[in-house]
């Protein structure tokens, strides 16, 4: 991943104290990846709103926000700290955990009802994995085959108040997708290695596909 | 209840299900989904007529909020539907992905009030208006029979922006023939100089009949049905209170923060009057039958019309 937006999502987290950073530091491969290979018709939900961060500095690189816009963050007329719709690319609101993958469905099943061959890329984080709705989303996505949804999870083994195995244990993560119906691959979190594995990906029909992206 | 059994009476459920078909024939961006109650709320029948718009989500009313809300997002006009007390847990999802973001999707709440008599406390719905009448962007609808679920469903699928259409299972007493009905338009059935009666869903049946009651015993009350709880319509509202010096709302909802609430809220404001509220404040109870409920919790005109004059005394 890139030193420069490393650097640049400190810089903006340094006057909030350090909001969220760890959570927008594992994001950034993710969403630096997802945005290299996005489509024209792809979309991208950002199910784990707390790494709004991670998302403006990427649009900052993409050249949709500028620097003296990120300096805003969390000001009352500036970027708003979790994500919300008014964003470039922001299709949904988020900041609520455990939403976007059923949100994802959604769009994936209109695309199908419209012969449109966008993907769907949905970030969720590993902590926001404790959330029921999750599950009954990643039901929905395999009943339903949809090919088209591609979620990411942000293995980064932390979530609020400590571990992740230690608050409600994650693990054996790669089975549970599998069991639910899912396509799952296990990578490093590394913009190169995710890239590849979403191309690999593409090739494989009938069911959704997830990516845990190991930090 | 003789009275009452004898009323005309046509089912909520069957209007709503059988409306969806048409305004589906109508309207190709229509998609309904469903969280395994299509047979009880009746959306079986656009499954029928069109498979390819129907989704199934299994009984999940988060996923199945979130799922609408992508449809929304992607350009359909989505339908959700489930019995009003299941939608509430999926409350938050509905302020924080569809309200927040003004999605375009139109939720159905059936067995609402205490029409899911014989399931009891767990399927009645008594607060469903006072949660979503506090969401900003959601308009909430009362419909007061089945001729009025149709009328307003297709005026809801029509306007952009998420409503929340809240109806009873199969006791609709016939309150409208053919009137015209506009979201956001309260309805002035009766004009009355003694009290102004205002209800929504089936209690507007059950003011209309307590106003005949009051109306034997010397007293005129107007009756307005207020079918659009949110946006409310306050020109109206506050022209009729203005002419009387006792409003009572009618509703089979708590009487906190319901239609109740919304009255008391305004006219506290623009015009001060007192506002006696009849609806419920406890959870409901099973029962082998409807209306003994509605007698039980003192909804029926005849409980309405004594409170009055209790009132009036």
């Amino acid at each position: 991943m890139s030193e420069a937006l490393v650097e640049k999502l400190k810089e903006v987290l340094r006057p909030v104290n350090n909001f969220h950073l760890d959570s927008s530091l594992s994001c950034l491969s993710i969403m630096q990846a997802i945005f290299e290979i996005k489509r024209e018709n792809d979309v991208v939900i950002v199910s784990k709103g707390h790494s709004a961060p991670a998302f403006y500095v990427i649009l900052w690189k993409l050249g949709l926000l500028k620097s003296e816009d990120l300096e805003t963050f969390a000001e009352i007329d500036g970027l708003p700290s979790h994500i919300t719709r008014e964003i470039p690319f922001a299709e949904v609101s988020s900041g609520s955990l455990g939403q976007g993958l059923s949100v994802a469905n959604g769009i994936a099943l209109a695309k199908r009802i419209d012969g449109d061959d966008g993907r769907v890329f949905v970030i969720l984080g590993d902590g926001e994995l404790d959330e029921g709705q999750i599950w009954e989303a990643a039901m929905t996505a395999s009943h339903y085959g949809l090919d088209n949804v591609i979620a990411v999870v942000d293995r980064n083994f932390g979530q609020l108040t400590g571990s992740t195995e230690e608050i409600m244990r994650k693990e054996p993560l790669a089975e549970k997708w599998k069991a639910f119906g899912w396509e799952v691959r296990e990578v490093r979190n590394d913009v190169e290695t995710i890239k590849e594995t979403m191309i690999e990906l593409d090739s494989v029909k009938g069911k959704p596909k997830v990516i845990i992206a190991k930090i | 209840m003789e009275a009452l059994a004898k009323m005309k009476v046509e089912s909520f459920r069957e209007a709503f299900g059988q409306a969806l078909v048409d305004i589906g024939r109508r309207n190709e961006k229509i998609v309904v989904v469903d969280a395994d109650v299509k047979k009880s709320t009746k959306t079986i029948y656009f499954e029928k007529e069109f498979p390819e718009r129907f989704i199934q989500v299994g009984i999940s009313e988060q996923d199945m909020i979130g799922t609408a809300a992508g449809l929304a997002i992607a350009g359909k006009i989505p339908v959700v539907s489930a019995f009003a007390v299941f939608l509430m847990r999926a409350w938050e999802q509905i302020r924080n992905t569809v309200a927040r973001d003004n999605l375009n999707v139109k939720i159905i709440a059936t067995h609402s009030g205490f029409s899911d008599y014989l399931d009891g406390s767990s399927h009645q719905c008594l607060e469903d208006i006072a949660l979503m009448r506090v969401l900003p962007n959601m308009k909430v609808v009362v419909p007061a029979d089945a001729y009025a679920t149709r009328v307003l469903l297709e005026q809801i699928v029509e306007d952009e922006g998420p409503a929340y259409m809240r109806i009873g299972r199969d006791y609709a007493p016939r309150v409208y023939d053919g009137e015209e009905l506009r979201l956001g338009h309260a309805n002035v059935l009766r004009e009355g100089s003694d009290v102004l009666i205002i209800s929504a869903g089936v209690m507007v049946s059950m003011a209309l009949r307590a106003a005949e009651i009051l109306r034997g015993k010397g007293i005129e009350a107007g009756v307005v049905d207020v079918h659009t709880v949110k946006p409310l319509d306050e020109g109206t509202l506050t022209r009729l209170a203005r002419k009387v010096n006792l409003v009572v709302t009618a509703e089979e909802h708590s009487i906190y923060g319901g239609l109740g609430g919304a009255v008391a809220e305004l006219l506290s404001e623009k015009v001060p009057r007192r506002v006696i509220r009849i609806g419920t404040s406890t959870f409901g109870r099973s029962s082998r039958d409807y209306l003994s409920l509605l007698e039980r919790y003192g909804l029926t005109a005849e409980a309405i019309s004594s409170k009055i004059m209790e009132v009036l005394k």
